[in-house]
């Protein structure tokens, strides 16, 4: 029985902090911000928001991802004290943003028939692609893919994660991690900026 | 306790005394820092040998109702001393200590034991028992009474431990084993909560914790109502539940006839149930999501 | 392999997951292959793209709307560097949550055994909270005081400072080693965290009886630890 957000795996990579000069600054807003600090919180809500941001605008579109990402550092500040200092705090957030978007995406029921297993990965998918509109920018054309081919592409190749974490964050096996991923860069290769 | 090599650098010194006791009377020791073991012997007597330093003098005096064992200091400084002491069965123990290790065996009678820096090992005991450390793992076994178990940032373990059970610390574990009880109690701030012992019916049972899981062994045929709270956690169970009612956070059902009433709270945790037997074999490999 | 088929293994390849055997095969395909060629190079930009694209913070400013969600200031709170019993204290102080006060009064009983809460909202009060089981020892009684949120703030604010300053003395009188002084501080930490995550839930969701229970059973322990940690401290003199 499930009473609250599906269980997330845990990824075993720490992507590489951004060289925000954090450190002991940084470390030290997170102690204050879990002891009650409003505005040690606003710095690091400052400090993140664009990588949550642009995480949720990827993973989940442009429509729902202020939602998302209020709703992310909601969670943090409620979480704040679970957090252990183990990982980066940048790297607790990101892995927070990705739990709360994937359970965002089955609330929203999208996340049926979006994964195709197996060897038929192209065939499963439209043979005209979904981005067709050669004038759609990089950007774009990674909005307009497929969920799942989007999914893992942003995680790969834009977040860094590696495709079995990648599988047991998403419940895929990693076959259909690396498919999803191929078909979205042969799909994105036709929207190279020129 | 690393005590013992500070004593051995001042002179050290062997105490032996032997006091004659009567049914009735109670042991009451009070030390700083070292030890106190206590071990059980069919005498009626007290016998307390200390390894102390040559600047202590320890004293060990039978009142009316009470043997009292101290140390004093011609400085009035600390004292840090070993004691092996044998008491008789039935004696009820009143142990104190500040950085000392308790340990106690055998007894049959009330034990109050409490320290601040230290351990306390219990097997035996009947009756009022009530274990309290600040730091310091206090482990339980072979028991039966009144059970008050406190510690600040350490463990509670219990085993084959039969009577009223009231477990809590701030962070530990929480671990309960072949309890024998129709009334436990745990709480624990920043650890897990395990128990495997009886539901009985109209017995009361509550387990809470803030940071931590709480895993229970439910007996087959235990007739329990259930209810369960989580903020942040997951449910889980081996066998199949209903849940009758629900609210937000928590939720309830009924096994059995439902005569006895059991309470799972976590904030952050997990909760799942088992049957007996089975939790060793189900570990948790679900980790912390984020 | 048709050219399909080893197409679909351009991405592994360029990923540095094919094996030695298969990474040979396809380099020795590609080579012959010019269409294969083009596809592999323009994968290799495709990942080179994606890993430039930089992060773009959200068109508006969303900290207003979290501020209020969670019930701080937007503008923030002043602060400097502040010692962690100056933190706790502040904490102490800093405890009304407007929301939390605004939707609910709580109780307190603060007995011989520790402090008892329970929750009436509004005008109404809400159903009794389940009796909290005949504990071993706690001395929970079944009876409450009705009083004012901030009358039970005041009260029990005044018996955590006693307490505290207790355990001061015994922090002082020097009966209390600094390793225990230590745990002792860390544990306060440990129970304030959990009140305030219990605060903030509650904050959220004032409503949730379990919440506001154990929000009442967290300020209860930490109030247990104070009166246990003072007792400890001048136990001997």
């Amino acid at each position: 029985m499930e009473l609250t957000t599906p269980g997330v795996a845990t990824l075993s990579r720490d992507p590489d902090e951004p060289a925000r000069g954090a450190g002991d600054a940084e470390t030290a807003d997170v102690a204050l911000a879990a002891s009650g600090d409003g505005r040690a919180f606003e710095r690091l809500y400052r400090a993140h928001v664009a990588r949550v941001h642009s995480l949720a605008r990827r993973m989940i579109g442009f429509d729902v991802a202020d939602d998302v990402t209020q709703d992310v550092f909601v969670r943090a500040w409620t979480k704040l004290g679970t957090f252990r200092g183990e990982a980066a705090f940048g790297t607790w957030l990101h892995r927070l943003a990705i739990n709360v978007i994937l359970a965002r995406r089955t609330s929203l029921g999208t996340e049926r028939g979006r994964y195709h297993d197996g060897a038929d990965v192209l065939d499963a998918v439209p043979s005209r692609p979904v981005v067709n509109d050669l004038s759609l920018d990089f950007q774009e054309a990674i909005g307009r893919l497929p969920d799942g081919a989007r999914e893992v592409f942003v995680l790969h190749d834009l977040e860094g994660y590696k495709h079995e974490e990648i599988a047991s964050m998403l419940g895929i096996v990693p076959g259909t991690s690396k498919s999803q991923l191929h078909h979205a860069r042969m799909t994105l290769r036709k929207h190279l900026d020129r | 306790m690393n005590v013992a090599a500070v004593v051995a650098l001042v002179v050290t010194q062997q105490t032996d005394t032997t006091v004659p006791v009567r049914a009735g009377m109670r042991l009451d020791v009070e030390n700083f820092g070292g030890e106190i073991v206590v071990r059980a012997w069919n005498q009626n007597s007290v016998r307390v040998q200390a390894t102390h330093s040559s600047r202590d003098r320890i004293d060990v005096s039978a009142e009316r109702t009470t043997v009292n064992v101290r140390a004093e200091s011609r400085r009035g400084l600390a004292q840090m001393v070993e004691y092996q002491i044998t008491a008789p069965t039935w004696m009820p123990l009143n142990l104190h200590g500040v950085s000392t290790d308790i340990e106690v065996d055998g007894t049959q009678a009330a034990i109050t034991a409490e320290t601040v820096q230290g351990e306390l090992k219990v097997r035996g005991g009947s009756g009022q028992l009530s274990l309290k450390s600040v730091q310091g793992a206090v482990k339980l076994q072979n028991a039966k009474g009144h059970i008050d178990v406190y510690s600040v940032n350490e463990g509670l373990t219990l085993e084959n431990v039969n009577g009223d059970i009231s477990a809590e610390t701030v962070s530990g574990d929480v671990t309960l084993q072949g309890i024998e009880s129709a009334n436990v109690e745990v709480n624990t701030v920043s650890g897990d909560v395990h128990y495997d012992g009886t539901i009985k019916d109209g017995g009361h049972y509550r387990f809470a914790t803030h940071n931590g899981d709480v895993t229970l062994a439910v007996p087959e045929r235990a007739n329990v109502t259930v209810s369960v709270a989580t903020f942040n956690g997951d449910f889980d169970s081996c066998f199949p539940v209903s849940v009758t009612t629900t609210t937000k956070h928590r939720f309830s059902f009924t096994i059995g006839s439902g005569s006895a009433r059991l309470e799972l709270e976590t904030f952050n945790g997990d909760i799942k149930l088992c049957r007996p037997g089975q939790l060793h074999d189900k570990h948790h490999d679900d980790q912390e999501d984020n | 392999m048709t050219r399909d088929q080893w197409t679909d293994r351009l991405s592994e390849y360029l990923d540095g997951d094919l094996g030695i055997a298969e990474r040979a095969a396809l380099e020795a395909h590609v080579a012959s292959c010019p269409a294969c060629e083009a596809i592999l190079a323009e994968l290799r930009r495709v990942v080179a793209r994606a890993q430039a694209i930089d992060d773009q913070p959200p068109t508006t400013d969303l900290w207003p709307a979290i501020a209020q969600q969670i019930g701080v200031s937007s503008g923030g709170e002043p602060h400097g560097v502040v010692s962690l019993a100056a933190r706790r204290a502040r904490r102490r102080l800093s405890f009304t949550v407007p929301q939390l006060a605004a939707a609910a009064a709580v109780l307190l009983l603060l007995g011989s055994g520790g402090a008892y809460l329970t929750l009436q909202r509004g005008t109404s009060p809400v159903p009794p909270l389940p009796a909290p089981i005949a504990g071993a020892r706690t001395g929970r009684g079944p009876t409450t005081t009705l009083v004012g949120w901030e009358k039970t703030r005041a009260k029990y604010d005044v018996a955590v400072a006693e307490l505290e300053s207790a355990l001061e003395q015994g922090r002082k009188s020097g009966r209390l080693d600094s390793a225990t002084v230590r745990v002792l501080d860390q544990s306060l930490v440990t129970i304030d965290s959990a009140i305030v995550q219990a605060r903030r839930a509650l904050a959220a969701d004032p409503g949730s009886v379990y919440l506001n229970q154990h929000l009442a059973d967290t300020m209860r322990r930490k109030l247990e630890l104070l009166r246990r940690a003072s007792a400890f401290a001048p136990a001997r003199t």
